[in-house]
């Protein structure tokens, strides 16, 4: 596939995703909205004033492991079912475009639009942290740097897991559920399985925390983080946790490419 | 002619010679133990409009997903413009605008962004021809509305906007007179009227005989999977001076008491 054709099609893509009205109003209150929220709170429980540096990583914590990853999950998984789910699969197909084109340019278009919230949020944060940040320091731009690259990280990642995960089965509901399950609950017990040991080093969302700046929550060089906003980091090669990511990203979008080739239009 | 039924001119659909745009030879599908198609070989004359006649349930829309390239079938090929669909569909399928069974769109989209999305996938001349298709099918006016506005009418009218970004050789009409009005039905009778003497081919499935009668030049018709006619509908006629719903029914009754 050229550029040329590779360029109108992500835009297309694109443009079915940021006019769907439901998606984006529900991605925006899962990033703005709750990062607004939780700004709000710390400052009222702070005197007007935010702790910089875990409010900043809190709203990367957010954005990347929690709500803004929602978002993305969302929007990777309309961008998986939206040709299906409005019956202009079949259309598209007939063009004779390979399948397979239909399917790779899902990804960067769900991806740049669920950038748009997941990095939109943080930048949020990081704003509050310079606005009101009171007598602490503000956040260098070393960590504000890195905290950025992890939220891209953990949104391409998660966002492309959907599309594939969406494009497999088709359906919104069942892709929504098992992502968000996967993501949070089960996940979240896996955590707290240690006699698992190193086979907890699979799990996706330990992977991607691998490279969350800064140290684990509960840890000495933490204390008295909050551990409603844990950031699930676990002890794990970057080598390995690299490995895991790349299995992710790849086992979804094989998966997702080939049932777009094979289904019935 | 016969019922005095207004036919279009004629077109040199009974030329041996002439160039076919749509051969198929031994095409067959199954559904499991059912075969929705069977050994049909169909030949269809290349600048005509041509009716594919059959009862509901018949193998039509099969034959049509076959031909777009939409399911692959069992056994037999497929030939359109004169190349083998197998290992070419994407310059096969370039210059073939299709409607099958109902058109659909993103209904958050406007027309205009719906015909964009597919001239995206098809390239950059189909983004070139949005706005004359949208001209042609009357829709410039209603074109950034979104789709859920639309009467079934006229995403029928999109629907064939969406055929025309193809700069289609071969346009593959899918019922397309469903939930038409009586003004919708003569303007798409002109539509195909135009796009036949722009040297296209339209090829019309339906159920509605009288629709191809006044449509069409040639014809087929398949029964249960099987395809039971062809020809220039006057060829199929004969002198007997039945219309094409008479001679229909008495030839599906037949091969439906054979079988």
């Amino acid at each position: 596939m050229s550029r040329a054709v590779a360029g109108p099609m992500i835009a297309a893509d694109i443009l079915k995703l940021r006019r769907h009205r439901p998606t984006m109003a529900t991605a925006a209150a899962l990033s703005f909205g709750v990062t607004g929220l939780y700004l709000a709170v710390i400052l009222a429980r702070h005197n007007g004033q935010l702790p910089a540096p875990q409010a900043l990583g809190d709203g990367t914590s957010l954005m990347g492991l929690y709500f803004g990853s929602f978002a993305a999950i969302l929007i990777g998984t309309e961008a998986g079912t939206i040709d299906l789910a409005a019956g202009v699969f079949r259309d598209l197909a007939a063009t004779g475009r390979s399948r397979t084109a239909l399917f790779l340019t899902r990804v960067p278009a769900a991806i740049a639009v669920a950038l748009v919230f997941t990095l939109g949020g943080f930048l949020l944060t990081v704003a509050a942290t310079f606005a009101f940040h009171g007598p602490t320091p503000a956040p260098g731009p070393g960590l504000i740097a890195g905290s950025g690259g992890w939220v891209v990280l953990a949104t391409v990642v998660i966002t492309a897991l959907a599309v594939g995960v969406g494009s497999l089965t088709g359906s919104r509901a069942v892709t929504l559920t098992a992502i968000i399950g996967w993501q949070t609950i089960a996940s979240g017990m896996l955590y707290l399985a240690t006699f698992l040991g190193a086979a907890r080093d699979l799990v996706l969302v330990f992977a991607v925390s691998r490279f969350l700046p800064g140290p684990a929550i509960g840890t000495r060089a933490n204390p008295g983080s909050s551990n409603a906003l844990n950031n699930l980091k676990l002890p794990m090669p970057a080598v390995v946790a690299i490995l895991v990511i790349l299995g992710w990203l790849v086992v979804p979008a094989v998966a997702g490419a080939w049932r777009t080739r094979s289904r019935e239009a | 002619m016969p019922g005095g039924r207004e036919r279009p001119d004629a077109v040199p659909v009974t030329t041996s010679a002439a160039p076919f745009i749509i051969e198929t030879r031994g095409l067959t599908k199954r559904f499991g133990a059912r075969t929705a198609v069977a050994d049909v070989n169909l030949t269809v004359p290349a600048g005509c409009a041509f009716g594919f006649l059959g009862h509901n349930g018949a193998g039509k829309t099969t034959v049509i997903r076959l031909l777009t390239g939409l399911t692959e079938p069992d056994a037999g090929t497929i030939r359109v413009g004169g190349r083998p669909l197998a290992g070419h569909r994407e310059e096969v399928l370039a210059r073939v605008g299709a409607i099958i069974e109902e058109p659909r769109f993103h209904h958050h989209l406007t027309g205009r962004e719906n015909l964009w999305v597919i001239a995206a996938v098809r390239g950059q001349l189909a983004q070139r021809r949005i706005e004359p298709a949208l001209d042609r099918v009357g829709l410039a006016d209603r074109a950034g509305d979104r789709v859920g506005t639309y009467s079934q009418g006229m995403r029928q009218r999109l629907g064939i906007a969406r055929c025309l970004l193809a700069d289609p050789q071969l346009v593959i009409l899918d019922e397309p007179m469903n939930g038409l009005d009586p003004g919708g039905i003569l303007e798409l009778r002109r539509l195909i009227a135009d796009l036949v003497a722009e040297g296209r081919t339209v090829f019309l499935s339906s159920h509605l005989i009288d629709e191809i009668e006044k449509t069409c030049h040639a014809a087929a018709v398949i029964d249960q999977g099987r395809l039971i006619a062809q020809g220039p509908i006057a060829a199929l006629l004969g002198d007997g001076g039945s219309s094409l719903e008479d001679w229909f029914l008495a030839l599906t009754s037949r091969v439906g008491a054979r079988s």
